[in-house]
Parts: C-alpha cells; structure tokens; sequence
C-alpha cells in the first residue's frame, strides 16, 4: 500500500518530530570558510586558486620532477641506445616495429612499440596520471566538487546543462571512461547527450594532458583555451538545436572532511592498477598498428587523400593523418605522434585541438556504445560537423592573427 | 539463483555513506568520495555473518523510488528485480527527514527493512540527537546507529540483518501519533522490530 | 584588549596591502609593463603567463581577502577571510617551494647521475625568492593571532 506524497511527508514530519532533537549548534570556523566557497565572488577567487594550485603541482611533479628529471635520462640515455645496440638487424621489419628509427636520439623520435610506446606510457603518462589522480581524489573527497557545482551552476545553464555538468568534466580531465558513465546523475536525455557529447569531444584527458605538458609546454594553455571556447561555444548551439529540458536542481552540499587516507590510496591503487592494465597495453599496441600501417602505405594512401582537408581547411601538414588514427586508439599516443612531426608553434596547437576534438578513443566509444547506440551515432555526427568546422575557424583565428 | 532471502540491498540519498558502508560490510572497493552520485552502478559483495551469507548490493544513491535520473533508476529496478531481498535503507542522521521519506516507501512496497542511521558521530558533532529507541518502535524494524568512515556500530548492524522486518505502514501512522496500543502481534511484543518478530 | 584587536588590524591591512602590490607586480611584470625585478632576495620574473599572470592574480585574491575581513560584520566573517586570504598566498607559496623541490631532487639535464648531491640539492632553495614565499611566514602570524583570540575567548 502506498501513500500520497504529501501524506508520506506529513509521515516524516510526525516521526521526525518525536526522535530528532536538534541541539543548538554553534557555527565555526570551518563553516564560514566553507561558506565563503561557494559565495560567487569569493568563491570564484577559490576555484581560480584551486586551479592554480592543481595545474602547478601536476606539472612540477609529473613534468620537472619525474618524466624530465628522470624518465627521459632513463629511456634516452640508457634503454634507447641498448636497444638499438642488442637489437639485430636495423633494416629489418620488426626492428622497425619494435625499435623505430635506428638513427632516433629520443625516444620520442625513434617510434617503435619499445621504445617511443614504451617512453610514452611509463615515462610520460604513468606519472602524469598518478599525480592527477592523488589530487582530484583529494577534490573528490573533500567535499569541494559538489561547491564547484553551486558556482558554476549559471555558466553550465547557458549551455543546457546545470552545475553539477562539473562532475563529469572533471572527471573526464583525469580519463573519458569514468566521465561518460558519470553523467547518469543528469535529469534528462538532452542533458546527457549535451554531455557526452562536449566531454568526447572537448574535454582531453589525464594522459593526453601529460603528454602535452611534455612535448608542448608553451603552447597547453592555447590548447586548453581553444578547447575551453569550443565546449561553451558548441555547448550553446546544442542546447538550441536539441529538443528537451533543462531542469533546475538544488545541488546537495555535503560538509567538508579531511579526506581519509586509507580511501585516498585505495582509489589511487585502483585506478593505477586500472591505468597499468587497460591503457599501457593500448598504447603499445597503438604505436604497433600504426608502423604496420605505415609499412602497409596505408598512412601515406591517406594522407594523399586528406591533403585537400588538411592543408588547406585546417593548415596542418598531411602527416597529421598518422597521428589522428591513432588518435582512435589513445589520445596521448597522438599527440607524442605529432610533436616529431615539423610544424610552425600554431599549426602545432591547431593539429593537437583537432587531435582532442576528433574521435573518442576507443575505450570511451566502448562505454558511450553502452550508454546507447543512438546517443553516440548522433554523438559521432556532431562531432564530425565539430572537427570540420572548428579545424577550419581555429586556422581562421590564426590567419587572421597572422601567425598560421 | 541464489536464496531470494539472502539478499541484501543497500539504498539510501545520495551521499549518506551507502558506499563506504558497504565496504566496512563486504571487505569490497566500491568507490567512495564525499560529493553526492559517486555510484552511478550498482557494485556486489558478499557478507557472512554468524554462518550467514548474504549478497549485498550497493545501489546509486536516490531520494525517492520515483526516479529522476539514469542513476536512479539503476535503484528503482534493483528493488523491482529483487522482490525477495532484505532493504537496508541508510539514512544519514544529520538529515534524518529526507532518509525517511525513502525508507517509509520502502516499508509500503512491504520490503523487509532495517534501517542504518549512517554518519551518526557528524550528527554527534553537530548536536543533533536522533531517539534511535523510539525511531525503532514507531517504524517497527531495526534501527542501527553506525558511522562507516570510523567502523561504530558496523557489527551492530551486521548482526541486525537477519532481523529485518516488514512493517506496516498504517500502523506505522498510528504509533507516529502515538497510538502504540493497537492489537498485539503473535509473540505478544510491541512491535519493536528488535525480536525479529519470532 | 582593544589595543590588541586594533594592533591585529593594522597588521592585517598591511599585509593585505603588501600582498596586493606584490600580486599586482607580478602581473605587471608578465605584461612587461614593468621590468623582472630582482631586489635582494626578491625576484619577479614575470617569464610565464601561467606562474605569473594567473598566480598573480591569486596573489592579488589574497590581498583583497585580508583587507576585505577588516570590512566584515562579525568576529567569525572576519576570522575567516583573512584566514582565506593567507592561504591563497600558501597556495603560491606552497607551489613554489614544491616546483624547486622537484627541481632540485634530480641532477638535472648535462650530469650523467640520476640524482642530485646534497649540495645541489640544499643549493636549489637559495634565494632569490618569490614574493609569496617572502610573505609566507608573516602570513603565519594571522593565525598565531586566530588562536590567541581563542583562548582568549575560552
């Protein structure tokens, strides 16, 4: 038997009445504080210091410390040139798969499954992910993405989305897989597909951030800024063209805790575990598929076919085509990829965009296809139309600014 | 299949420990964070407790079992899916109201439940005092004060599982206004639910 | 007692001032409306948008924190944006002082070991210091002066 709503809350009401005892409760410190977080005009301050704080531990840690401070000695000045001394044969084909270039002095260079695949999953992206994970379980479990949520609540309605859009976009800043899964907690059909669309399309991931920390340090905030405009621009018309509602929530403000340590190493055992088991295998296959399509000419058949499109809709070299079929399979192959490649600073901040914009590497495709076959064919159209259009404005914004 | 009796669902709103319990419960690693919709799926484990097993599942967060959302209604189905299995409904005893509401639906559908008052050292802190005593004689299931981020009253609860009751929801009405004289039930006792109704 | 609470005051809107000039500065510096500054321990380089221009902008958060609690209704309002503004600069302070730490552990690009001497290690700390860094310990004293007020209050 089932009561009324309203019944049922005059229920709660009764019952509540004769157990709860509120006492009075004094206000500390920690409450002010935590209230000025989520006051817009102190608490912009905060997220823009949170920011901050976030972006400069990750790239001291990830990029001085351990790929550059090590990892980079370690592989080019020790494994790379083993390699290429044990390894017989340099005109061979499967020197040319597992080893790459016998002449490479880098292991970015050389290309070959061992040792540019090998440089880019442990060297690179390992300590890139671990770091980002150690500091957004810490967000997680603070209790400050869900204030995030409450500030950005305005911004997220402009784009048909509400403020708690923020969770997966976080959350895809470390990996899609999570993000796509997580915008279950959005109300309606729009909302998600909005969502799913922008975090596939827009949003680059742990591993790819690292890999750009790496390779392209002056030109990331570019990047993030032309992906930034991208995801409120296309954001806005999606909201126009796609049917549906926007429903307003009250966002759930749990209080603040320190977080557990025991939890923290536990999610961050998880999701290594998790990153060693399914990425590093990806990544070392990708740059194995690649080199046999590039042997087959297959690569180059492409290229010739897409020169047109990319050099000049884009204004990127045609060997840009290499990296974006890789791109299919991990993004933060792709972008190694690229930065061999010879290219002026903003053809390279074009090609790694298009590198972002462009499919979603396979395992999100995975878990979108799970999500609905039908959100992610509409998915895999807009994201089309996305690339062709925002390739061809970014190398508009740079003909105009006269550096492309 | 496994024994419709021995299963054990675990609901609650979004944010009340849910997560973290189940993990004290099972020994699992379902994912815990302090923001509300961290389960968006439902995680599966195993509990033993004196010769018992139970399988528990951990559902998404929810505020009523009208759902709203995608993840909500991962809930909904888990309990329509599972007509035989135990409700551990976890309120968070800071917020006692909104947990209610969830657990008094639960008791209509006839659901046998008991009922975790999750986070009750925050509810300490903030010198919020829940009558778990009378909670439990006007529900008339279980009533279990715990806290699954220090492990308090984890056992407790444990223990507790196989005496979740169904209840019914008039009577509930009326020992809320605090007619507790209705007709007695076979073992004589006041339907407080602590018995396990033998 | 009142002496005291104005004492605190005053030094708070010092700080408050100190920290928004030296916010500002660095912002300035990355526009290269001024030139890198390098005064004694003090160093503005104003090399990079991110460490300068957005850090500095935190700085200048921080500055505007501790002189708007002085403006705050209510001893708790007051307590907590000054408190707020003081970790604004730890945020900088903080990220500066692990930048030269991830620095300093490895022995850099040219020496053939991997990691570095002690020497080089205590060596990558000296000054020239950032003005967040500089601020650091009298950003402390704000909460020497939370705590005294407690136990006053006790």
């Amino acid at each position: 038997m089932a009561l009324p709503v309203q019944e049922r809350w005059d229920l709660v009401d009764a019952i509540a009445r004769k157990t709860v005892t509120a006492g009075i409760y004094r206000q500390n410190l920690g409450d002010v504080l935590g209230d000025l977080t989520v006051r817009p005009l102190t608490g912009i301050a905060v997220a823009v210091a949170v920011l901050y704080a976030f972006w400069s531990i990750f790239s001291s840690f990830a990029g001085t410390l351990v790929t550059d401070g090590f990892m980079v000695k370690a592989f080019d000045d020790y494994w790379l040139p083993w390699l290429q001394e044990v390894w017989p044969d340099p005109a061979s084909i499967h020197y040319f798969l597992f080893v790459g270039d016998p002449l490479a002095e880098n292991c970015f260079e050389a290309f070959g499954m061992l040792t540019s695949g090998l440089f880019v999953s442990i060297g690179v992206v390992l300590p890139a992910v671990l770091i980002f994970y150690l500091m957004m379980t810490i967000l997680e479990d603070s209790g400050y993405l869900p204030r995030l949520a409450v500030l950005m609540d305005t911004v997220f309605h402009r784009i048909g989305l509400h403020g708690y859009a923020i969770v997966p976009t976080i959350l895809g800043l470390g990996c899609n897989v999570p993000a796509v899964t997580a915008t279950r907690v959005l109300e309606t059909r729009k909302q998600r597909f909005i969502m799913m669309t922008l975090l596939a399309i827009f949003i680059p991931c742990g591993a790819q951030l690292g890999v750009m920390l790496e390779v392209i340090p002056d030109a990331v905030g570019w990047v993030m800024l032309f992906l930034l405009f991208g995801f409120g621009i296309f954001g806005f018309v999606l909201d126009r063209i796609i049917p549906g509602s926007n429903p307003e929530i009250l966002i759930d403000v749990p209080p603040y805790h320190w977080p557990l340590w025991k939890n923290v190493a536990k999610k961050l055992v998880n999701r290594t575990k998790s990153f060693l088991k399914d990425a590093v295998p990806f990544v070392l296959f990708g740059v194995l598929a690649v080199n046999v399509l590039y042997l087959a000419g297959v690569i180059g058949a492409l290229a010739d076919l897409f020169e047109p499109l990319f050099v000049t809709w884009f204004g990127v070299p045609k060997e840009t085509v290499g990296p974006l079929i890789a791109a299919f399979l991990r993004k933060d192959l792709a972008v190694a990829q690229l930065s061999a490649i010879a290219m002026t600073p903003y053809q390279m901040i074009t090609a790694v965009v298009l590198v972002s914009i462009y499919f979603p590497c396979v395992a999100t495709f995975v878990v979108m296809l799970r999500e609905g076959w039908k959100e992610l064919a509409a998915a895999v159209a807009v994201l089309a139309a996305t690339v062709f259009v925002y390739g061809g404005l970014i190398h508009a914004v740079g003909i105009l600014m006269g550096v492309a | 299949m496994t024994e419709p009796s021995k299963t054990l669902l675990m609901v609650g709103n979004p944010n009340v420990g849910k997560s973290a319990l189940f993990n004290r419960l099972t020994g699992g690693d379902a994912v815990v964070s302090n923001y509300p919709g961290t389960t968006v799926d439902y995680t599966k484990g195993l509990l033993v407790v004196s010769g018992r097993e139970y399988g528990v599942i951990d559902a998404p967060g929810t505020y009523s079992l009208e759902a709203r959302d995608a993840a909500e209604s991962v809930t909904v189905r888990l309990i329509s899916e599972n007509p035989g299995a135990a409700v551990l409904v976890i309120l968070d005893a800071t917020r006692v109201e909104r947990g209610l509401y969830l657990a008094l639906e639960v008791i209509e559908r006839g659901r046998p439940a008991v009922i975790a008052l999750n986070m009750i050292d925050a509810a300490r802190d903030r010198r919020i005092v829940v009558d778990t005593h009378m909670l439990q004689k006007i529900l008339g299931v279980p009533v279990v004060p715990t806290s699954a981020v220090t492990g308090e009253g984890v056992r407790d609860l444990a223990e507790m599982i196989r005496k979740a009751q169904k209840a019914d929801i008039e009577k509930v009405r009326a020992r809320a206004d605090g007619r507790f004289n209705e007709p007695e039930r076979s073992g004589g006792c006041a339907g407080c639910g602590l018995c396990g109704g033998c | 007692m009142n002496r005291n609470t104005s004492m605190v005051t005053l030094y708070i809107g010092l700080l408050g001032l100190v920290t928004l000039a030296f916010g500002l500065a660095d912002i300035l510096a990355w526009a290269g409306m001024i030139q890198s500054v390098s005064i004694g321990v003090l160093e503005i380089a104003g090399d990079d948008f991110f460490r300068w221009a957005w850090g500095g902008a935190v700085m200048v958060f921080g500055g505007l924190f501790m002189l708007g609690s002085l403006m705050s209704p209510g001893t708790m309002e007051r307590s907590a944006k000054a408190i707020l503004g003081a970790i604004m600069v730890w945020i900088i302070a903080g990220t500066d002082i692990f930048a030269r730490l991830c620095e300093s552990i490895p022995a850099g690009e040219e020496a053939p070991e991997f990691f570095n001497s002690v020497a080089g290690f205590i060596g990558g700390f000296a000054p020239p210091y950032s003005a967040a860094v500089l601020l650091l310990p009298f950003t402390l004293v704000i909460v020497y002066f939370l705590f005294n007020r407690k136990s006053d209050e006790a």
